[in-house]
């Protein structure tokens, strides 16, 4: 469960975003839709307790990211849009490393079949410099899985990734949502959001437009057609055509 | 089509200058210039501006290489260029490839240009690097006036000696990728190169065998008769004409007059001209070994902007782990045995015993026998010395913490842990590795101290003393690495700017010196309490219990006090690392 009220975050004059609610019940996925510079990244920041919000409340699993961030952070797995790997860790040692800093007790247990899941398991003793950019996307996922979160954050989770990597990322996120998780993601691939997530927020200048499921929000913007696709929805919606 | 490359050049050396005079209006930059242009004053402009006053003695020291000896140092200047020359025909196993930058690359590869003008546009451009080595190098050589010669000639000289060199590989590489192409492999050519070698040296070597005599005691008696007979050896026989060119090449920078010097410069011009000449007329396929050298450039200059040093040294290699993780237990462990992979497998806890274990060894057979107490004096002097060197500078060195990882904090920061324990954890390499070679140096100094040195200082007061830094030795490390972690933290652009080893210039210069004085400042002031405690505590007990007791109860007192400011720095240090947001501070 995630619960955002109020969510403010500025960098000295400007703000990045302004007074942002929404909630996210386990077994959702609220994709997170803007143009570039929308503030994103930086709810996605935010939320994940990575930069600390300017004003309102965050709870992440029932813990307020900034009263009780251990907590919370336990909960919970970021995944950035490039993933950050540890160039002198093998696959298998960032495994260990990642177990030993949640107290994962037999990790190795747990990391096997989530390598053979994810196909990496053949490069586990190969270093992130080895491996080609999907993998290396696969193993920060394997990192971020390995404590069993019960809330993820993905910002732009299918950079790089070739189509068979985009058809299983999308597999593993809804089957992730299915088995009770709560997703949020941002991305720019509309097409994806319309394929994976049951709600989407829009943001524009670091302000909600609009958020709902896809349904709610298609409807507002639509202006009463049909079948009125994700993408023309943002567009309206991000370039103030909303009646 | 020259036009537009020396267009190309000239705009992006004037870019480059504008855009260090442009940064020069942030103070991190100004004040970095301002020390490091103090620093080049006071090392090398002050002697060479200061006009001497009428009947002083001036500051310049006394030539410590006598005038006649000159000849000797050019002959074996001209034999050291030789070895770089040979070695430039030895070492090479790839084929040639001119660096270009990938821009450079992706305009000019496609464009109507002429090999042979690229190789021109290349080597004009490396002008630019070799007069700034020319500068250092003069700014050097000034602090041996014994040389003769102005600034200016030994400038101009430098400059000669480097573009010929320069010119010199690149010719060779030339050759050697042509004699490649012929199906003439690396080790072939090496054979051929070294048995030339060898013949030209036994030749030589037979010629002073049947006509020099092996020297006398006279001939060592002092420096200038060994030169005399040095110079006699080196001027007889066929190596004169072996040693000829690089002579003609190191003409300019050992001319001691005007006239001399003008009078070297045509032999210098001329072997440099043949140079340009033979490179310029070895049209070789360089482009695909260019355009993987400038991926490879790409992908390191990429890594260090990022930090990743090690990644810019190299392809990395993966390691076994230093010691056994198990799942749970204390986190901060996890960064030791991640940060320790990261760093060469000789900081490994077998590597310190097995170490321990031979110095310990020798040291004790060292004292065994009176006769080597001049060899365990120096044992004593050389282990203080290199743990002093250690204490103060291996903070700046050992870098696996908070500064090697400083581009993660987005990852670190998702992690369920206290500010205060990805800090600690973050510590723990360093201070490891440094206590452990401290430890070792102690090891060495205490048991290869004189049992007699000085009546005061008795068995039992120096074992006190060695165990009572054994537990200090380690809070020292953290307390230094503290102040290097912090400065990371507050100021992570100038930190950044200055592990980045592509930023240079004066000012980057200047950041480091401000960063070092300033890290030796602050662990002064925090040394001093418990410095003064430490001699208050000796000062008021040793009457009572002794000196030895004296020093065990002073060093429970420095404990206490390290202890406390190590735990206020992590405290908070991990508060500013968990407000730390790099996107924010790194913002232009």
């Amino acid at each position: 469960m995630i619960e955002v009220t109020g969510l403010t975050k500025r960098y000295g004059n400007f703000t990045a975003v302004r007074d942002l609610s929404f909630a996210v019940r386990p077994g959702e996925v609220l994709g997170l839709v803007g143009p570039n510079g929308a503030g994103k990244t930086t709810t996605l920041r935010c939320l994940a307790g990575i930069i600390p919000a300017t004003a309102g409340t965050a709870r992440i699993a029932n813990h307020d990211i900034t009263a009780d961030p251990v907590a919370a952070k336990r909960a919970l797995a970021f995944f950035p849009d490039e993933p950050r790997l540890f160039d002198y860790l093998t696959v298998r040692q960032h495994l260990a490393f990642v177990a030993r800093i949640y107290g994962v007790a037999s990790h190795e247990a747990l990391a096997q079949p989530l390598l053979e899941e994810l196909e990496i398991a053949d490069k586990a003793d190969q270093l992130p410099g080895e491996l080609s950019r999907g993998m290396k996307q696969k193993l920060a996922i394997a990192c971020g899985l390995l404590h069993s979160p019960s809330v993820m954050f993905f910002d732009e989770p299918l950079t790089g990734l070739d189509p068979l990597g985009i058809r299983r990322m999308k597999d593993s996120i809804l089957k992730r949502a299915r088995a009770g998780a709560t997703i949020v993601l941002s991305s720019h691939l509309l097409h994806l959001l319309e394929e994976v997530c049951s709600h989407v927020l829009i943001l524009k200048q670091g302000e909600k437009i609009a958020d709902g499921t896809l349904a709610d929000v298609s409807a507002r913007f639509s202006n009463g057609e049909t079948g009125v696709g994700l993408e023309e929805i943002f567009i309206r919606a991000t370039s103030g055509t909303a009646t | 089509m020259t036009g537009a490359l020396l267009y190309l050049r000239l705009r992006s050396l004037q870019n480059l200058v504008l855009s260090r005079a442009r940064r020069l209006r942030q103070p991190k930059y100004l004040v970095g210039a301002i020390v490091g242009a103090g620093y080049f004053y006071l090392v090398f402009f002050r002697h060479m501006l200061a006009d001497p006053v009428p009947g002083s003695v001036p500051l310049r020291a006394a030539p410590v290489v006598p005038a006649d000896l000159l000849p000797t140092i050019n002959t074996f200047g001209a034999l050291v260029l030789l070895v770089i020359a040979a070695l430039c025909w030895i070492l090479p196993d790839q084929r040639a490839g001119l660096t270009f930058s990938e821009a450079e690359i992706a305009f000019l590869f496609p464009a109507p240009l002429r090999r042979r003008t690229l190789i021109q546009y290349k080597l004009l451009s490396s002008q630019i690097g070799i007069l700034f080595t020319a500068l250092i190098f003069t700014l050097l050589s000034s602090r041996a006036p014994f040389l003769g010669g102005s600034a200016l000639t030994r400038g101009i000289g430098w400059w000669f000696i480097l573009a010929t060199l320069n010119l010199h590989h690149l010719g060779a590489s030339f050759v050697i990728t042509r004699l490649m192409d012929r199906g003439v492999t690396p080790w072939r050519r090496r054979f051929a190169v070294l048995g030339l070698i060898a013949l030209a040296a036994a030749g030589t070597l037979a010629w002073l065998w049947h006509d020099l005599r092996a020297p006398r005691l006279e001939d060592l008696a002092d420096f200038h008769a060994l030169g005399r007979y040095l110079q006699a050896m080196l001027t007889s026989g066929p190596l004169p004409w072996l040693l000829w060119p690089a002579r003609f090449v190191l003409g300019p920078f050992f001319s001691t007059d005007p006239r001399s010097f003008v009078l070297a410069l045509g032999p210098a011009l001329a072997v440099f001209g043949a140079h340009w000449w033979w490179v310029l007329r070895s049209e070789v396929s360089f482009e695909d070994v260019s355009i993987a050298k400038s991926e490879k450039r790409a992908a390191r200059i990429a890594a260090v902007r990022e930090g990743n040093w090690r990644a810019a040294r190299g392809a990395a290699k993966a390691r076994p782990a230093p010691f056994r993780l198990g799942s749970t237990g204390r986190p901060e462990l996890a960064f030791l045995w991640k940060n320790l992979l990261s760093t060469y497998p000789i900081f490994r806890p077998r590597v310190f015993a097995l170490s321990a274990l031979l110095l310990a060894g020798g040291c004790l057979w060292l004292a065994r026998d009176p006769v080597y107490a001049v060899a365990l004096r120096l044992m004593v002097a050389f282990a203080l010395m290199l743990a002093a060197y250690t204490l103060f500078l291996g903070p700046q060195l050992a870098r696996q913490d908070l500064r090697n990882d400083l581009l993660n904090t987005d990852i670190l920061k998702t992690y369920p842990l206290r500010g205060w324990q990805v800090v600690l954890g973050e510590l723990l390499t360093p201070v490891a590795i440094l206590t452990a070679l401290l430890w070792l140096m102690l090891l060495a100094a205490a048991l290869s101290f004189p049992p007699r040195q000085a009546g005061w200082l008795t068995p039992e007061l120096r074992l006190a003393v060695a165990a009572g830094l054994v537990p200090v030795i380690p809070l020292l490390c953290a307390l230094q690495l503290l102040v290097p972690n912090a400065a990371a933290l507050l100021f992570p652009a100038w930190a950044q700017s200055m592990r980045n080893r592509t930023e240079r210039g004066i000012e980057v210069l200047g950041q480091r010196l401000i960063f070092v004085a300033g890290q030796f400042l602050v662990v002064l002031f925090a040394l001093l309490p418990a410095a003064l405690a430490a001699a208050a505590v000796i000062f008021l007990t040793q009457w009572l219990i002794g000196p030895a007791a004296a020093v065990g109860v002073a060093t429970l007192a420095v404990l206490v006090i390290l202890l406390a400011e190590i735990g206020c720095g992590l405290w908070w240090l991990g508060g500013r690392f968990e407000r730390f947001d790099l996107s924010a501070e790194l913002r232009p």
